[in-house]
């Protein structure tokens, strides 16, 4: 099977090989798979994967196989089925592969293969695609956003409105594009899923507060005070003690009252809450990972992109809170964790990343586009600063040039004065040589001439050596 | 080495699969509204019966049927599994038994015949194992043939057991006592065991004669596209 497969990846590096193309995750949502055909797209909190080795989150999520409880269920076992599926996935990663194909194919008992392939599937090893919503904890997002939807009605002017990706009900916060007269709720906002011509950045962001149907009155708000002291996480119980208002209400004015107390945050009964917190808790990791990719070019397009990327289900997450709690909670959070990262960091780079944030704020709030927010500011103060790096690097580099030319240039001019110096020697040269020819014409011709005339010449040659 | 035919029936065992791990063999063919749905695969009766919808419905949505079917396959499927727990109670007799189990299936193009000896009293045995070497062998490329494979081995194997549980029963019942015990195993598919019998008599030996080589020889053959149709054809006039 695996010479048949147009995916195969180099055996060895398998670990590696499937997440590469991750680090920058895929933009487009749209798209399901990237266009060569030697790249499969994997998860990166599937990165354990390997074909050679069962990692611990397999042992946990799979027990059955690993406790020798069975003879037939063994390791060797399982590895045969996950490879199996897997490479059978790997062969067209753009078809989703269902149940019963594999379970046609793969020799055993039907129950065990099923558990096998709903791991994979859930874990994005298989049948990954960036639109599919596979992702238990989207699925419980949307069971708990859903719940809390009220009646369905489609008028835009009301406050309840329906998204035009999802068809579901609009809490909270919604994204309106006038442009092309779109609405979507902040689930497909994040996700991108929206007409191929519609960009990012052309929504605008529609708060429906809560507050505007159940005002809080001074005396509901003391009450409200008053039992979270006496019952700190019971919000049953605080639900119970003000009067009038559900546990949701209670909850959402609590994060919003204008206290620091979105920062004391830790346990807490409802996964309502524990989203909300996590999503404060969560920008300081999002930053900080989009600060390590800093893949973000600062363009108006590009800064949006953290929002829409959805296969990674922690940005996603991530994304669709910050979305839905509002900018102010988001930027103050995100302004914290980023405040947090630069302690760690030289004073220096902290001050001009103040500087830069407050720049970017400017020029955001002058370009007057209120979806923007301190996740974007901050990875766009990122890319600012590795521009200022590149450009050190290059100045560093063309004064190496510098010097090094000049170096060369002294060279040549060295060798040129030797070059004359040379030249010279060989003219003297030539004209000792020419005396010395004429030297000798003379002591021929004086000999001859002594010849003829005796004496004279012997005179003359000695006077001429003396 | 001769094997006296009373002391090699062994005191009774409970039922179970004659291989490693105890999986029944289900089948289904089902058919609703003009739509005939066939299906053979290995079931873990330990599996919570849960799992039986659970698979129901994932099959259904996966081949895209009906939802009709969802009921009518879990039905199927959960009868089929009372029967094999019924049978679970019981004592079966497993003489020094060595079956035959012949193949021939059809799977896609691949047309499969076999023939050969299996020992129903290893209880280590695999029929998944068999059925990866015999597809490893023979280069199989269908994927699809091992299961298949494995499958019949195990149907067949189940037959044999529910047989034994059946022959028990009427050992229990017979008064004959011995002569009755050794009679009911030899008349009910113990023509097996006499085989044995004949087998490892002490002048015969051990190597099959090759006059009988070429019952036993696995036949592999791919068909084409013709072929598959006028067999299928054939099958359907004889379900019908």
């Amino acid at each position: 099977m695996a010479a048949k497969s147009p995916v195969k990846e180099p055996p060895g590096t398998s670990a590696v090989n499937p997440t590469t193309p991750l680090a920058p995750p895929p933009v487009k949502p749209e798209l399901p798979s990237s266009s060569e055909p030697d790249v499969v797209n994997v998860p990166s909190y599937s990165r354990w994967f390997s074909f050679d080795s069962i990692s611990e989150c397999e042992v946990k999520f799979l027990p059955e196989f690993f406790d020798s409880r069975s003879p037939s269920k063994n390791p060797r076992v399982y590895r045969y089925y996950r490879d199996s599926i897997v490479k059978h996935y790997r062969e067209n990663p753009s078809r989703k592969i269902t149940f019963t194909d594999v379970r046609r194919t793969l020799v055993g008992d039907v129950g065990s293969i099923r558990r096998v392939f709903d791991f994979l599937e859930t874990w994005g090893l298989i049948n990954y695609f960036a639109s599919v919503k596979t992702l238990k904890w989207e699925d419980k997002e949307t069971k708990s956003s859903a719940a809390s939807a009220e009646s369905s009605s489609a008028l835009k002017e009301t406050s309840k409105r329906l998204c035009n990706g999802c068809k579901t009900l609009c809490t909270i916060a919604c994204f309106a594009c006038d442009k092309y007269d779109l609405t979507l709720c902040a689930r497909c906002y994040v996700r991108g899923n929206h007409r191929v011509g519609v960009s990012s950045s052309d929504f605008r962001r529609v708060e429906i507060s809560e507050e505007a149907r159940s005002d809080w009155t001074e005396k509901e708000t003391l009450q409200l005070l008053e039992a979270i002291m006496h019952f700190g996480d019971d919000w049953r119980k605080v639900a119970q003690h003000v009067s009038g208002k559900s546990e949701k209400d209670c909850i959402t004015h609590f994060i919003k009252l204008p206290f620091g107390q979105e920062f004391i945050c830790k346990e807490s009964d409802s996964e309502d809450v524990d989203n909300k917190f996590f999503s404060i808790n969560n920008p300081s990791d999002a930053v900080s990972e989009s600060e390590n990719v800093g893949a973000t070019s600062p363009s108006k397009r590009m800064r949006l992109t953290p929002l829409a990327d959805a296969s990674n289900p922690i940005m996603a997450q991530a994304a669709f809170l910050s979305a839905l709690a509002g900018v102010e909670i988001a930027e103050v959070a995100a302004r914290a964790a980023v405040t947090t990262l630069s302690d760690v960091d030289d004073r220096a780079s902290k001050g001009s990343l103040m500087r830069n944030t407050r720049q970017q704020e400017a020029g955001v709030a002058s370009n007057g586009d209120a979806t923007q927010n301190a996740l974007a500011r901050a990875s766009v103060d990122a890319s600012s600063l590795i521009e200022k790096e590149e450009l050190d690097v290059e100045k560093a580099i063309s004064g190496i040039v510098e010097v090094q030319m000049k170096e060369i240039q002294d060279k040549i001019i060295r060798f040129e004065s030797l070059d004359l110096q040379m030249e010279e020697e060989w003219k003297q040269l030539e004209q000792v040589k020419n005396l010395l020819f004429v030297d000798q014409l003379s002591v021929l011709f004086h000999k001859s001439n002594a010849r003829k005339n005796g004496d004279r010449t012997e005179e003359n040659v000695k006077t001429d050596v003396s | 080495m001769k094997l006296p035919a009373t002391s090699s029936s062994k005191a009774p065992v409970k039922f179970r699969m004659p291989t490693a791990d105890n999986l029944v063999p289900i089948r289904l063919d089902i058919e609703t509204e003009g739509q005939r749905y066939k299906d053979a695969f290995t079931w873990n009766p330990s599996d919570p019966d849960s799992e039986v919808v659970v698979f129901a419905k994932r099959t259904v949505r996966d081949l895209k049927l009906p939802p009709q079917f969802i009921t009518q396959i879990a039905q199927s499927i959960q009868t089929q599994l009372t029967e094999f727990r019924s049978y679970e109670g019981q004592d079966m007799y497993t003489a020094e038994k060595i079956v035959p189990i012949k193949l021939d299936l059809r799977v896609n193009h691949t047309l499969i015949k076999d023939h050969f000896l299996w020992d129903l009293n290893n209880y280590e045995s695999d029929p998944e194992e068999f059925a990866r070497t015999f597809c490893n062998d023979m280069g199989i490329e269908d994927p699809e043939v091992g299961p298949a494979v494995a499958f019949a081995i195990r149907e067949q194997l189940y037959e044999i057991a529910i047989q034994s549980v059946a022959s028990a029963r009427e050992i229990k019942i017979s008064k004959k006592g011995r002569r009755g015990a050794e009679h009911a195993i030899s008349s009910k598919g113990g023509g097996n065991a006499l085989d044995l019998m004949k087998l490892f008599r002490y002048n015969s030996s051990v190597v099959r004669k090759r006059k009988e080589w070429y019952v036993y020889e696995p036949i592999v053959d791919i068909l084409s596209n013709e072929e598959v149709d006028a067999l299928e054809a054939r099958e359907d006039r004889n379900t019908r």
